[in-house]
């Protein structure tokens, strides 16, 4: 034979060159995806959560702008349901809407412009004062911030 | 020109390159108890690394402790992957540093010349152990809370200093936030700067050294004769690299069927929560100081345990000195069988006290 | 040194003027029914002053306890105002003297007489406290004490005996006998005293009960009123008028909860049991032992307080059936929300965000709220859109937690998928050191 002096390969045998090429590429892709696999978590752990930071002393309590005069909205204080209130003269307040008496969520009646609490009849002023009804005790009350301008602006309500 | 060359003409790395040419690792029947230095230096890596990613998350103070985990474990991205391996990685360096320092008691490869690399190894197990204390309060949740609490107790038991030394560590007569400050410093400052200064000398006096070869093989050998050796660079590193990743799939396993939990939030006025108990690494000493009667030897029982530790510690960091025999190269049948005593206690106590109510 | 008569000239002199002094006072005390204005202090009070020096301490613990805090002392009276008398005058006959008003110690009628001669005198209230009420004198006849005190019994309680005599506080001083706190022990003071009480009968015959103290200390109000400090917790005169006590009538009682429990007082109303009830909330309540409601006193079975009407046998009784009905309504709303917060407990611990769900099961636990005190109304099928919706909100916390169980499974398998590319890498790994290793050294290296 003129044309190779290579030694015949016999049928099935692979050449070592082709182990070892093989070997390689199984530690590359090996090596490359539980490199994937490790850095992945790690870049998206790095990226700032939706939420910011932990709510436990403040939570955002919506928009300014989407805010009434003289009506309020529930929001969410960490695991508990705060409401939010524009009085008739434009100042925003906030409470803890957990009843004092037996935790259910007080609403706000827009006709006598007071929290309500439907259960037993509690009733609270804007100042979270209890006026009426069992509860004990005013409801807890937040400090209120707006943070921002305009319509985007949002009022934070921050434990005292 | 590779890389390597171009800073070869700059800082002449022909020393570091001939180093690792040359470096090798004894062959022999017992050389698989070598990479359980490096499987420990490498936890302590994925401590580092994962700490470092929960420390931009974390905050030292009672009342936004808890609240930051939760946050890293409910809303960051893998922080709860993060959180659980951090978690898991610590009781796994705990547990490969004791096994490392069990392999080399066994082999008594502390024996001359190699006492300094012991010295520095006996600290940094102790330092480990100090990592998991410390690290253990910062979630501030129910259990931490009170282990904490009876942990520094017994330090306080220390004869003439305990009081101060229950002070020093509480940051005061309570665990409260400041104790919470305190440890988070220990544990992401004051330990790591002592370690990283530990681990360099070890590693150095390793490297220097290189591995030592157990007193009965090394016997064998007749006068001249070398054993195989087998290159550092790429056998070796190969190896060690795969024992890591080995580790890497023990902690993934872990991660996926033990999850970490969050627990309850500390409430210091709570009553003690009934069997409280430390972590696995400190139930045998906690067991045995619960065993000890309130009076021996005409001081208080705790006092007479906490002392006795304390003296242990001091021995162990001693052993080479004390070890005669190894040190001229002969099998020291004592030494081992303290060994194994020591080793039959931690395992026995530490599986009484996890059973014991 | 002066002459004899000048001597005798000016002790004459001096008995002419004091008997002046005590004509003009004796006249004044006389024409003055009134007492003295509060700008005038007593100028002289000899009756304080004699009295505390006295060793029997029955002259003298009145006037000590004058001198403490009180009401009308501070607002300048004094004790001639009430009892009469000659406060100028030094020896006792004069002081005593009944020409001279002096009334002695009021009892029965005549003490009731003296507060209202004051107190139901709205123009001379006004000078001291005008917003306090004037007919208290009127409530007290309307009630069992004053209606006793007419008819000649001198056994029940009046004014002193419940505000005190001397040493009066106001009523919002806590250390009054009639501060909210303790008003209980005041009325117990006689109402717990069986020896006292053994003189009277109920309407029916049956002795009076002496132990509604006892009764009234194991209830809520009582432990609101003491522990939780809430002043607006009812105890005695709450229920029973302030002045005017009587044991609320059988018509009246779910009136009298209702002036603080109105929205069950409303929906009692609307009941059938409003008037088959003889004792509206106190059939199911108790008057004085008002425990803690729960869920079990709600059915024929067990503590259920339905059994003493409606039979748990008998089948065929609507009560009964209707009894039931709401307790298991009301019960499956409470393992709902029970089970829905293991749930969402077990996720959370294991890492995943719950506030919301959280938020959710507060309004579960809100309609629970409502349908216990819907339940007052004793129609099932009002309770039943209360618990559909609590239900509701149940159900979507649940799907919410089994999403986070799935989360978790999720996980599970996205570390399981990393385990298999780690797993490549080590075998990858390991065949490859073993190459390097034939390579070397030609021959299969050394076992590991």
């Amino acid at each position: 034979m003129a044309l190779t002096d290579k030694p015949p390969l016999s049928a099935g045998a692979a050449a070592p060159f082709d182990r070892r090429s093989f070997l390689d590429a199984l530690l590359t892709v090996g090596f490359v995806s539980s490199a994937v696999a490790i850095a992945y978590p790690v870049g998206r752990y790095l990226i700032p959560p939706a939420s910011g930071e932990p709510a436990t002393e403040s939570a955002v309590a919506g928009r300014a702008g989407a805010l009434r005069p003289n009506s309020a909205a529930i929001f969410k204080f960490g695991s508990k349901p705060g409401i939010v209130v524009r009085t008739a003269d434009g100042d925003v307040r906030a409470f803890s809407a957990v009843c004092t008496h037996l935790d259910c969520t007080v609403q706000f009646k827009t006709d006598t412009s007071q929290f309500w609490c439907a259960c037993h009849n509690g009733i609270y002023d804007l100042g979270g004062n209890v006026v009426s009804g069992p509860p004990p005790r005013g409801l807890e009350k937040f400090v209120v911030n707006i943070r921002g301008e305009g319509d985007e602006a949002e009022i934070v309500a921050s434990r005292a | 020109m590779s890389v390597l060359d171009w800073l070869d003409e700059r800082l002449d790395l022909s020393g570091i390159r001939h180093f690792i040419a040359e470096k090798g690792v004894p062959v022999h029947t017992q050389k698989i108890w070598y990479y359980l230095g490096g499987m420990t230096l490498f936890l302590f890596g994925v401590q580092v690394s994962t700490g470092i990613l929960l420390l931009l998350y974390y905050r030292p103070s009672a009342t936004e402790a808890y609240e930051s985990v939760q946050f890293v474990v409910t809303q960051v991205q893998f922080g709860w992957l993060i959180r659980n391996i951090h978690s898991w990685s610590a009781n796994l360096l705990v547990a490969l540093a004791f096994a490392h320092f069990f392999s080399v008691f066994f082999l008594k490869s502390y024996r001359k010349p190699r006492e300094l690399t012991w010295v520095t190894g006996v600290l940094l197990l102790f330092l480990m152990l100090g990592f998991g204390f410390s690290g253990y309060l910062l979630p501030w949740n129910e259990l931490s809370f009170f282990a904490t609490k009876v942990g520094t107790g017994i330090a306080g038991a220390v004869p003439f200093i305990g009081h101060f030394t229950l002070r020093l560590l509480r940051g005061g007569d309570d665990v409260t936030g400041a104790t919470l400050s305190r440890f988070y410093g220990l544990h992401v400052a004051v330990l790591p700067m002592l370690t990283t200064a530990l681990v360099a000398l070890h590693l150095l006096f390793v490297q220097r050294q290189g591995m030592s070869v157990p007193i009965k093989i090394e016997k064998r050998l007749k006068p001249g004769e070398r054993l195989p050796q087998m290159p550092f660079f790429p056998n070796y590193i190969l190896r060690d690299v795969l024992a890591w990743y080995v580790v890497i799939a023990v902690l993934v396993v872990l991660a996926a069927f033990y999850p970490w939990e969050l627990g309850k939030k500390a409430d210091p006025f709570a009553v003690v929560p009934a069997g409280i108990r430390p972590e696995w690494y400190f139930l045998a000493t906690f067991h045995t100081l619960k065993l000890l009667p309130s009076h021996l030897l005409g001081f208080e029982g705790e006092r007479v345990g906490v002392v006795g530790f304390g003296l242990v510690a001091v021995l162990l960091v001693l052993v080479p000195f004390l070890d005669r025999r190894a040190s001229r190269g002969e099998s020291s049948r004592a030494f081992t069988v303290l060994a194994v005593l020591g080793l039959v206690y931690l395992v026995s106590f530490t599986i009484i006290g996890h059973y014991a109510e | 040194m002066c002459p004899p008569n000048t001597e005798e000239r000016n002790a004459r002199n001096a008995r002419n003027a004091m008997h002046l002094c005590g004509l003009c006072v004796l006249a004044f005390c006389l024409v003055a029914e009134r007492p003295v204005l509060a700008q005038t202090p007593p100028s002289a009070n000899n009756c304080q002053t004699c009295h505390q020096t006295q060793q029997d301490p029955r002259i003298a613990a009145p006037a000590a306890l004058f001198s403490q805090p009180d009401v009308h002392r501070e607002s300048g009276f004094a004790c001639a105002d009430c009892h009469g008398g000659d406060p100028a005058a030094t020896e006792r006959a004069r002081a005593h003297d009944a020409a001279r008003g002096f009334k002695g110690k009021p009892s029965g009628e005549a003490l009731v007489a003296t507060c209202v001669r004051c107190h139901s005198d709205a123009a001379f209230m006004r000078r001291f406290a005008p917003k306090q009420r004037v007919d208290q004198g009127a409530e007290y006849a309307t009630s069992m004490h004053g209606q006793q005190l007419a008819k000649g019994d001198k056994n029940v309680a009046t004014c002193a005996s419940c505000h005190g005599a001397h040493g009066i506080r106001r009523v919002s001083d806590a250390k009054s006998p009639v501060f909210p706190t303790n008003v209980a022990n005041t009325c117990a003071a006689c109402h717990a005293d069986t020896k006292r009480m053994g003189a009277y009968q109920l309407p029916d015959g049956s002795p009076l009960p002496t132990h509604q103290l006892a009764d009234y200390q194991k209830g809520v109000h009582y432990t609101a009123l003491t522990k939780g400090n809430d002043l607006s917790a009812p105890t005695c005169n709450d229920c029973h008028g302030n002045h005017g006590a009587v044991p609320p009538g059988v018509g009246s009682i779910a009136n009298v909860c209702g002036t603080c429990h109105a929205v069950f007082a409303q929906k009692f109303a609307t009941s059938v049991h409003k008037d088959l009830f003889d004792k509206g909330c106190v059939e199911c309540h108790s008057n004085h032992a008002v425990l803690k409601p729960s869920d079990a006193m709600l059915g024929s079975a067990g503590p259920g307080v339905c059994a003493p009407c409606h039979s748990a046998e008998d089948k065929g009784d609507r009560g009964t059936a209707a009894g039931e009905m709401m307790r298991a309504e009301i019960e499956r709303l409470k393992t709902g929300i029970e089970q829905s917060d293991a749930l969402i407990s077990r996720v959370r611990n294991a890492g995943i965000e719950v506030t919301d769900q959280q938020l959710a099961l507060r309004e579960a636990a809100t309609q629970l709220t409502l349908a216990r005190t819907e339940m007052h109304a004793f129609e099932p099928t009002q309770i039943v859109p209360i618990i559909a919706e609590g239900m509701k909100i149940v159900a979507a916390v649940d799907v919410a937690g089994q999403n986070g169980v799935s989360e978790l499974r999720y996980r599970r398998t996205g570390l399981a998928a990393s385990l298999g590319a780690i797993l490549i890498f080590v075998v990858g790994l390991g065949l490859k050191v073993r190459q390097i290793d034939r390579r070397q050294h030609g021959r299969p290296p050394d076992t590991d």
